[in-house]
């Protein structure tokens, strides 16, 4: 029986091991104690990011969660239980949907940003790409979009159907999670064109703009921030709604390239 | 990327792969034991039913545990009162790896102790073993390579598991973001060297193991080496 106890202790060591790889790791999670949870549409990165530290440091031990993706997959998640604060749409029908189930504090919603259009080109085109009908040149063999209910997807395919292009790019198109996918496969130049916001194209690292939808052509594009029923830092989550749609926020979301609220929404709750 | 964040996500991903087995081991163990020993109809079924998390595509296995255990699932209510919160927080893809590595951690065992001669764990018993002492002493250390093969499979398996996790926790950074949906998170965002660095930090931890479990495997010589025949 010696030889198979030596092993029982191996097995022994083994289990502890775990144990204590778990306690320790476990152990260095967080500390703070104000954590706030923005889960904000993926076009938002770099102002919210920017917002968000500025914010941390307003106050000690104060921490922001920031979580950045689709607004319909965001807003599909929180449905599910996800513990938001505060949620930034790319549109009306993400917020609307969790409104429709009560996940909003609907007195806090606000409408804090617009954005446009553009097509982008990859590096690798070469053929020019100036108007609506060059998506069909075949050259261009494949275009980036979001999915059809992803805000800058739904945008996308809303401005190809008004010109008629909607079945014909249909057919080329590759469908991504969200602007900021999108944007990344024109970048690798694993699609030759895409349909972004302004603002992705603005931190494209080679693919560039080819042309931005004409003012008139451009959808109702609307950015809207309310703080969730769910969350655990109510208080914390109107602070940095506050500040989104002060000086300070707007100047952060022009300099990002972001358009002010459009005008159509000025019957929408303000600041109160 | 910053090389904390890295660090940080390595360590996440640490914790949840070794809960996971911690979680997964005793039932795998306990369940691979039975299954070795027992011959009843139906066992098909049943191990049909265990091997479900490995042949199910991972993402179906998310929804699965979104269903049940999300903010309008049969167990929320239970384990609410329980103040356990478990969809979007760690605890919940440390459980979707656990999951997905029990098949592995359940046939390992089995398989292992199948080969375990029956006849010494009788021996054992007519002197005067008692059934756990003869379990803990004589069965499973004799069945030790292959219990630590299939703790390592499922480990590793839940270190990288990707569809179940981004489903029922999210790819919340700094929370539920592991090295499998930093990578992708990554992709996502163009940002290549830093998926890339992620990729290498994953390629560490699988080869970490390995080693580890090797090195035991080594200096404990194989048990048929010299068991008594």
């Amino acid at each position: 029986m010696q030889c198979v106890t030596k092993p029982g202790r191996t097995l022994c060591a083994l289990a502890m091991s775990v144990a204590v790889l778990v306690c320790v790791s476990g152990g260095t999670a967080r500390g703070a104690d104000a954590v706030l949870d923005i889960w904000a549409a993926a076009s938002l990165r770099e102002p919210i990011t920017q917002l968000a530290r500025r914010f941390e440091a307003q106050a000690p031990g104060r921490k922001v969660n920031l979580v950045f993706g689709a607004s319909s997959a965001l807003a599909r998640q929180i449905q599910a239980g996800a513990p938001a604060d505060v949620f930034l749409s790319a549109d009306d029908v993400s917020m609307d949907h969790l409104q429709a189930s009560g996940f909003v504090r609907s007195e806090t919603r606000r409408v804090f940003a617009s954005n446009q259009l553009v097509v982008l080109a990859a590096r690798e085109l070469t053929v020019p790409l100036a108007v609506p009908n060059d998506l069909l040149r075949p050259e261009v063999r494949r275009i980036a979009l979001a999915g059809p209910e992803v805000p800058a997807g739904r945008y996308a395919r809303e401005w190809l159907a008004s010109r008629g292009l909607a079945e014909a790019v249909k057919a080329r198109s590759v469908v991504l999670d969200d602007a900021r996918a999108t944007l990344a496969s024109v970048d690798s130049g694993n699609a030759e064109a895409g349909i972004v916001y302004l603002t992705d194209a603005r931190v494209a690292k080679t693919a560039r703009i080819a042309f931005v939808v004409p003012e008139a052509e451009q959808p109702y594009i609307v950015y809207v921030g309310a703080v969730m029923v769910g969350g655990d830092q109510p208080e914390l989550a109107d602070d940095f709604l506050r500040v989104l749609v002060s000086q300070e926020g707007l100047a952060a979301l022009h300099a990002a390239g972001f358009l002010p609220p459009p005008a159509k929404t000025a019957s929408s709750p303000s600041a109160p | 990327m910053s090389w904390s964040e890295a660090i940080a996500m390595t360590a996440l991903t640490l914790r949840v792969g070794g809960v996971a087995v911690a979680l997964a081991f005793l039932p795998a163990l306990g369940l691979g034991h039975w299954l070795a020993r027992r011959e009843f109809r139906g066992k098909a079924l049943v191990e049909a039913v265990i091997a479900l998390p490995m042949l199910l595509p991972p993402v179906a296995l998310g929804l699965g545990l979104l269903l049940l255990f999300g903010r309008r699932g049969p167990f929320f209510p239970l384990l609410h009162a329980l103040g356990v919160e478990l969809p979007f927080t760690w605890w919940a893809a440390a459980l979707a790896a656990a999951l997905v590595g029990f098949p592995f951690l359940v046939r390992a065992c089995e398989q292992a102790f199948a080969e375990v001669e029956p006849r010494f764990e009788q021996l054992a018993r007519s002197l005067g073993y008692t059934r756990p002492a003869t379990f803990l002493r004589v069965t499973l250390p004799l069945a030790r390579r292959g219990v630590l093969y299939g703790t390592l499979l499922a480990f590793t398996r839940g270190l990288g598991e990707f569809g179940a996790t981004a489903v029922v926790a999210g790819i919340q950074p700094g929370r539920t973001e592991t090295l499998a949906l930093g990578i992708w998170s990554r992709i996502e965002l163009g940002d290549d060297s830093g998926a890339l660095v992620l990729c290498l930090a994953s390629f560490a931890l699988a080869l970490a193991a390995t080693t580890l479990a090797e090195g035991w495997l080594r200096r404990a010589p194989h048990p048929k080496a010299k068991a008594p025949s």
